[in-house]
């Protein structure tokens, strides 16, 4: 699939080429190529099972693909060694879908960990830090509750205070809107948007929610069954004749299974009449 | 599938197990000393000690318990017995050496097994679900330094003292029983104590706690990394690292006593 709003090479701060992945005989990642080029913010869509997730956690290192390279900041990290590795992930931020905050912790601890960890800033300088992070998630009366406490959009918001304690470049969101509300939903598109407003920063978000997918993204991506079967502006994309993305956007389910059903349902009722 | 690939492939299993275990406790050995106090990391130690409650302190009225009653029981099982022969007074010896040597680490590791291999696990197997350990992972911190490794130096901190606390608690229940059978006094049962036990044992019982505890830990951080998928794979990583634990616990326990009997060392002077 190439990619047609043809980023130039050095604009892409994360560019996967030709990445495959398949588990116990099942292919989920089908030669993948896609770019994150700087400053933007690209939605990847997919359906459940669309292997999003597995490509999600190929680019955060915690998996190594069977074949094809990712490379963030200029560094492949398929290949490079466990160092290197380190000080690329520490120019990324991560929010994962459930927050991942640790429940032993405040959320005030849980933004200051990666600070009171990876850097030696005195205490009141990371406090400080923590809760002006805070502040831009709009959490910053929530820092001394625990994340049990929370509820679902103030963990997502405290996540993303998380991932930004170390001021990335790259900060890459994994299904921000699952489970919200659409007012929080839509209270956590406008985070994003001021995120990068503000700093700047690349955003990858993963999800397979349409309406904050374009409201957010500049440009979409769509993987279906380990492939990706279109990159593109937003703009252009809603206009793609791709069957699956038609369905996708127009909300149809797959045909198969109901009428399998209804197959059941009838040979089921025929059985039991007589 | 064939009857000889079933066996194949549960040996591959088997093979990939050992492995895995060896490769973890490697990586934890190496950080180790970042746990503790001085030269390690303040936080680390900070959790280590919370560690050395929850594994340790919280189990000592059970452990303790447990050894009171099995020396009860050790007495009066072997009471009726020796008392055919006269020679009631041997219950000392048998009290003193079975729990110095056997059922002092034996028992402690059955309970810290059942409390804190379950917990252990369920811990981790929960960071692993709600993706805490691949946060830390991102985040460029080391989950094995963070989360495992306080744990294995306060499992082998506190098991040894838990020993020696319970094989203590069993001792003293031979003495209640001979108190009350033949009014043996507190200071004659010690002294028989003394001159049964050598140092050896309580060396020996010291190291059989010491592989205790590392069973412990090391089986319930592996099943709880070990979990896949949602929170009923945890359910599942508790039972394992209980049953696994337990067994592993009373194998090594047979080896150690094979060692030391074969190297003679059993013999009483």
């Amino acid at each position: 699939m190439i990619d047609s709003s043809a980023a130039k090479a050095g604009d892409a701060v994360i560019s996967i080429r030709g990445v495959s992945m398949s588990y116990s005989g099942r292919r989920v990642l089908d030669e993948v190529d896609l770019d994150v080029c700087r400053g933007e913010i690209l939605v990847l869509l997919g359906g459940s099972g669309s292997g999003k997730t597995t490509l999600l956690k190929h680019v955060l290192g915690l998996a190594k693909p069977e074949a094809g390279s990712i490379t963030i900041n200029g560094v492949d990290i398929t290949r490079c060694s466990q160092s290197e590795l380190g000080a690329v992930r520490r120019r990324i931020g991560v929010a994962f879908q459930a927050g991942a905050l640790f429940n032993s912790m405040s959320v005030e601890e849980n933004v200051a960990l990666p600070l009171r960890e990876l850097t030696r800033l005195a205490d009141s300088t990371i406090k400080l830090m923590a809760w002006m992070n805070l502040i831009a998630v709009g959490l910053s009366d929530a820092g001394s509750l625990y994340p049990p406490e929370l509820s679902g959009g103030m963990r997502k918001r405290a996540a993303v205070a998380r991932a930004m304690a170390l001021d990335p470049e790259i900060l890459i969101l994994d299904e921000p809107s699952a489970g919200l509300d659409p007012i929080v939903s839509a209270g956590l598109d406008e985070l994003i948007l001021f995120l990068k407003r503000s700093f700047g920063i690349t955003i990858l978000v993963v999800t397979h929610e349409l309406e904050s997918a374009f409201h957010i993204a500049d440009r979409v991506a769509m993987l279906y069954q380990g492939r990706l079967i279109a990159v593109d502006r937003k703009e252009q994309f809603t206009g793609n004749a791709h069957p699956r993305i038609r369905q996708f956007l127009d909300r149809q389910p797959d045909a198969m299974p109901r009428v399998a059903a209804e197959e059941f349902i009838s040979t089921y009722l025929k059985g039991s009449t007589t | 599938m064939t009857f000889l690939e079933q066996v194949g492939r549960a040996a591959v299993v088997q093979v990939e197990d050992a492995g895995a275990l060896t490769m973890q406790f490697w990586s934890v050995l190496r950080k180790l000393p970042r746990v503790l106090p001085v030269v390690g990391a303040r936080r680390r130690w900070r959790s280590a000690v919370a560690q050395m409650f929850a594994i340790g302190a919280s189990a000592l009225p059970m452990s303790g318990a447990m050894a009171l009653c099995t020396g009860f029981i050790l007495a009066l099982q072997s009471a009726s017995e020796l008392r055919k022969f006269g020679a009631l007074e041997l219950v000392v010896n048998l009290v003193a050496l079975g729990f110095t040597r056997e059922l002092g680490p034996l028992i402690t590791a059955l309970s810290v097994s059942g409390r804190s291999a379950s917990a252990i696990s369920a811990e981790i197997g929960t960071m692993v679900v709600t993706e805490e350990i691949d946060a830390l992972r991102v985040m460029g911190l080391d989950p094995v330094e963070i989360t495992l490794a306080p744990k294995y130096l306060a499992a082998l901190i506190t098991v040894p003292c838990l020993t020696i606390l319970s094989t203590l608690c069993g001792i003293f229940a031979g003495y209640l029983f001979l108190a009350f059978s033949m009014e043996m006094s507190l200071r004659v049962y010690c002294q028989a104590v003394a001159e049964t036990i050598l140092l050896r044992d309580v060396g020996f019982m010291l190291v059989k706690s010491l592989v205790f505890a590392t069973i412990i830990v090391h089986v319930g951080c592996l099943e709880g990394l070990r979990v896949r998928g949602g929170p009923e794979a945890v359910g599942h990583s508790t039972t394992a690292a209980v049953v696994k634990s337990t067994f592993l616990i009373i194998l090594a326990d047979l080896g150690a006593t094979a060692i030391f009997y074969l190297m003679g060392w059993s013999a009483t002077g």
